[in-house]
């Protein structure tokens, strides 16, 4: 469809405490009251005709989230952004909006920026850095099989494709790149909880940051 | 803005956007810049607070001045509270993030009994000392509102100051005078007794009550600079009252998710068991333009894709035709839903039905109240069963194919055979379904009748009336059970304990300070969610404070007894809640408002002036 645009946003600081669900329902409100023209689905109970690339996990921050929406007025993409910027709540901002290139499912990787506090953040680095280096990174993953809810074992060590490990003065600094797509996405949490399985002390707190989403050959998804 | 401290404990609890804050529309300040800090407290979740109308207009009204700030605080859910006492963090209002005891005015609004052990609970964590006479500097004074206040005497000890009545202007009076007391550096006591000069404003400490040796009122005296009566307060003109043109958009899904339009304030139906048609008079409407362009205002601020207008009987509002045609005229396009709650039976017109039917259909909701014409005019509920079953076929033929019934049980003068009358009047709803030729194919019909537990509340007519005990209650329900006999009637019912709690609160006195104290500190809070109720525990702080519950909500008081809020002046006259209840008992009823004044003295409270009249 010639009307479809792709809107990428940042969604950080609180907002990382909106779900999924919620974000869908915020973001329709900011549309309404940014006074965009979109499409409605024509059912009984028309909705706004919306989808979202991919969902964050709560708690989690991005640079680059990604919804599509169908226009069906004029509005230049400049004028939209400042509206929704305009609109919506303070941590969720509207970054770029264009044409959509790339389909969602053609997503196949995420990079993402993750802060480790700890009291003791070199002895956290090796303990991540010994993980990295196992044969396999084994970890609980919820499925279903049929209607059975399972969990089972998988190793994900094949779905990180790079990381990057240094430690500043309070925190461990991991950059990894990992798989993601409709397949074989693989949340930064589960392999948090793999990694820091063993080490003896609290960590203090976790932060999260998507940066990137990449295809398959490394392109930007845009 | 939420401390990193604070901000760790979110990453560990369940739906942590409760307490962050931060939400459209949410107003944050400097405080360096404000000269008072008002919390307004809502003593339940924020699902259930940020549904509430009264704390948006008192929130948007505080923030227009620049010389103070609202915030919000709710009570934290279960995990929140743990985590706060473990890490010695204190309730946070939450827009600064600041403790509750940072507050120069805290507010909580009270708007159910069984909220109250929730108050202490969120003053403690709040670093707030529970009782009014431990809180010794100026500041927090702790303040109440809401309908509870029509008898706040069971929290008399706890709060600084009550506001009886309606809150938009006697609240910046309030704020006024505090700022003004703290600049000159005063003290508790003297800003208490100025207060006390303000019209519809209640300080609790600044009344002795003595009791008989039965228990009962021997006497209110009323000391300082207190009034002998205090007088609700009310707003004369509703149009040009202060409404919010925005809301705070929560991001979580709460209670009541959407946009509204307040139109207009009392109720002309005077049924007798309903506190709410007698504590909220006189009838005062806005104008059909003013609700129009309010509730036009909210939604384009809001983005909210549904509004509903809000009162205590949508059709008995004199503009309802005027407005619906104005507010579809901008809805429709925008596609924003018109709800249209608590319409009557007896004048849901077949236009109104086609009206409705253009925007998306809800379930269907009629109260009776209770099964027996003979009941039903006993409690003033002027509604017959040929409007009920009318109604029902309407519906029917309107494609809709389930109706819920409330009723009521426990109702005075009720026996057995009311009761039986529930279910008769069930089935005859669902034979009505059956009526219909055009009846869709292959759907069956489900009437759900929803049966409360009555409870007596004061202002009304059956204040002075026992309430049944569990015992009896539990019976009725047997009763009501084995007299429906189809699967398409489905029943369901409140619990009886938590119906006899706020029964002896809603009627209680001073006396029962320390027993809400004593079952707080063994752990009750949350009293209205079924999952966190402790019936033993509030059974063994009664025990433990010699005080027996059934003298407040089981016993028949005498019409000359000295009643805990008679020193409270809500307009209505005693005589006329006396001459009720004998034509209660009579089985007579009493025409609506609009048909003959029944002359209720509440018209005094606004010169006169009712908009029944």
């Amino acid at each position: 469809m010639q009307n479809d645009i792709r809107i990428f946003f940042t969604k950080t600081g609180m907002a990382k405490y909106i779900s999924h669900l919620d974000l869908m329902r915020c973001m329709s409100r900011a549309f309404k009251r940014a006074q965009i023209p979109l499409w409605f689905t024509e059912g009984f109970n028309p909705h706004l005709f919306m989808t979202f690339a991919r969902p964050l996990s709560l708690g989690q921050e991005s640079l680059c989230e990604v919804v599509d929406v169908r226009l069906v007025g004029e509005m230049t993409f400049k004028e939209l952004q400042t509206r929704m910027n305009a609109a919506l709540p303070q941590d969720i901002t509207v970054v770029s909006v264009q044409k959509p290139v790339h389909k969602p499912s053609e997503i196949a990787v995420a990079e993402y920026e993750i802060k480790l506090f700890s009291d003791s953040p070199d002895a956290l680095c090796d303990c991540i850095k010994s993980g990295f280096a196992a044969p396999q990174i084994t970890v609980l993953k919820k499925a279903k099989q049929g209607r059975k809810k399972i969990e089972k074992e998988i190793d994900i060590k094949p779905n990180v494709l790079s990381f990057k490990i240094t430690v500043q003065d309070t925190y461990v600094l991991l950059h990894v790149s990992l798989t993601a797509g409709d397949q074989n996405n693989i949340n930064p949490t589960l392999l948090l909880s793999a990694l820091t399985n063993g080490f003896p002390s609290e960590i203090e707190n976790t932060e999260i940051l998507k940066t990137k989403i990449l295809l398959e050959n490394g392109e930007q998804f845009c | 803005m939420l401390s990193r401290a604070q901000e760790k404990l979110l990453a560990k609890v369940q739906k942590p956007a409760r307490y962050t804050g931060g939400e459209l529309n949410s107003v944050v300040k400097n405080k360096a810049e404000v000269k008072l800090r008002y919390a307004f407290c809502f003593p339940d979740s924020y699902e259930i607070g940020m549904s509430h109308l009264g704390m948006k207009i008192l929130y948007s009204l505080v923030n227009e001045r620049a010389d103070a700030w609202c915030e919000r605080a709710f009570a934290p859910w279960e995990d929140m509270e743990a985590l706060l006492r473990e890490n010695r963090m204190p309730l946070y209002a939450l827009e600064s993030g600041d403790a509750l005891s940072e507050f120069d005015m805290i507010g909580f609004t009270l708007q159910y009994e069984l909220s109250y052990s929730n108050v202490l609970n969120m003053l403690d964590l709040g670093g707030v000392p529970i009782r009014s006479a431990d809180r010794t500097d100026l500041t927090p004074i702790v303040v109440g509102g809401g309908p509870c206040a029509c008898n706040p005497e069971p929290m008399a000890d706890f709060f600084d100051i009550f506001l009886p009545g309606e809150g938009e202007e006697v609240t910046n009076e309030l704020i006024d005078l505090l700022i003004a007391h703290k600049e000159k550096g005063s003290d508790k006591l003297s800003f208490l007794r100025e207060a006390a000069k303000i019209e519809g404003v209640y300080v609790p400490a600044f009344y002795d009550v003595s009791y008989h040796a039965d228990g009962t009122i021997e006497a209110v005296t009323p000391k300082e600079t207190a009034p002998a009566t205090v007088k609700k307060r009310i707003i004369s003109d509703l149009d040009s009252v202060y409404y919010p043109e925005k809301f705070v958009v929560p991001f979580i899904d709460i209670v009541h998710d959407r946009a509204v339009a307040e139109v207009f304030r009392g109720c002309i139906r005077g049924c007798r068991f309903c506190q709410a048609g007698f504590i909220y008079r006189p009838i005062r409407e806005k104008s059909s333009d003013t609700v129009n362009r309010q509730a036009k205002c909210l939604c384009d601020s809001t983005g909210y894709d549904e509004v509903s207008l809000c009162s205590l009987s949508t059709s008995d509002y004199t503009g309802i035709e005027s407005l619906i045609p104005k507010m579809f005229q901008w809805a429709l396009p925008e596609k924003i839903n018109v709800a249209l709650p608590s319409l009557r039976v007896d004048n849901f017109s077949e236009e109104l039905m086609e009206e409705l039917k253009k925007v998306r259909k809800s379930g269907l909701t009629f109260a009776p109240e209770a099964g027996t014409q003979r009941l039903r005019d006993a409690i003033n509920k002027n509604v017959t069963e040929e409007e009920v079953l009318k109604t029902s076929a309407q519906a029917f033929r309107g494609g809709w194919t389930s109706v819920k019934l409330y009723f009521m049980m426990g109702l005075p003068t009720e026996t057995l055979e009311d009761i039986a009358g529930i279910a008769e009047l069930a089935q005859k709803v669902v034979n009505e379904f059956y009526k219909n030729p055009d009846k869709p194919k292959g759907k069956g019909v489900t009437v759900s009748i929803s049966v409360a537990s009555f409870v007596p509340k004061p202002f009304t007519p059956f204040q002075w009336e026992p309430q049944d005990t569990m015992e009896q209650l539990v019976e009725k329900q047997k009763h009501l059970i084995e007299n429906v006999h189809t699967h398409k009637i489905q029943v369901s019912w409140h619990q009886s304990r938590t119906s006899f709690l706020e029964g002896v609160f809603a009627r209680g006195d001073r006396k029962l300070c320390n027993v809400i104290e004593s079952a707080w500190r063994k752990g009750c809070k949350f009293d209205g969610w079924d999952e966190y109720f402790l019936f033993d525990k509030w059974m063994e702080a009664f025990e433990e404070n010699g005080i027996d519950p059934a003298f407040y909500s089981n016993r028949r008081r005498d019409f000359s007894e000295i009643l805990p809020w008679d020193h409270l002046d809500y307009g209505i006259r005693k005589a006329f809640l006396e001459e009720e209840n004998k034509k209660a008992h009579e089985s007579v009823t009493t025409p609506h408002c609009r048909q003959k004044c029944a002359a209720c003295g509440a018209a005094k409270l606004n010169g006169g002036h009712c908009d029944a009249k």
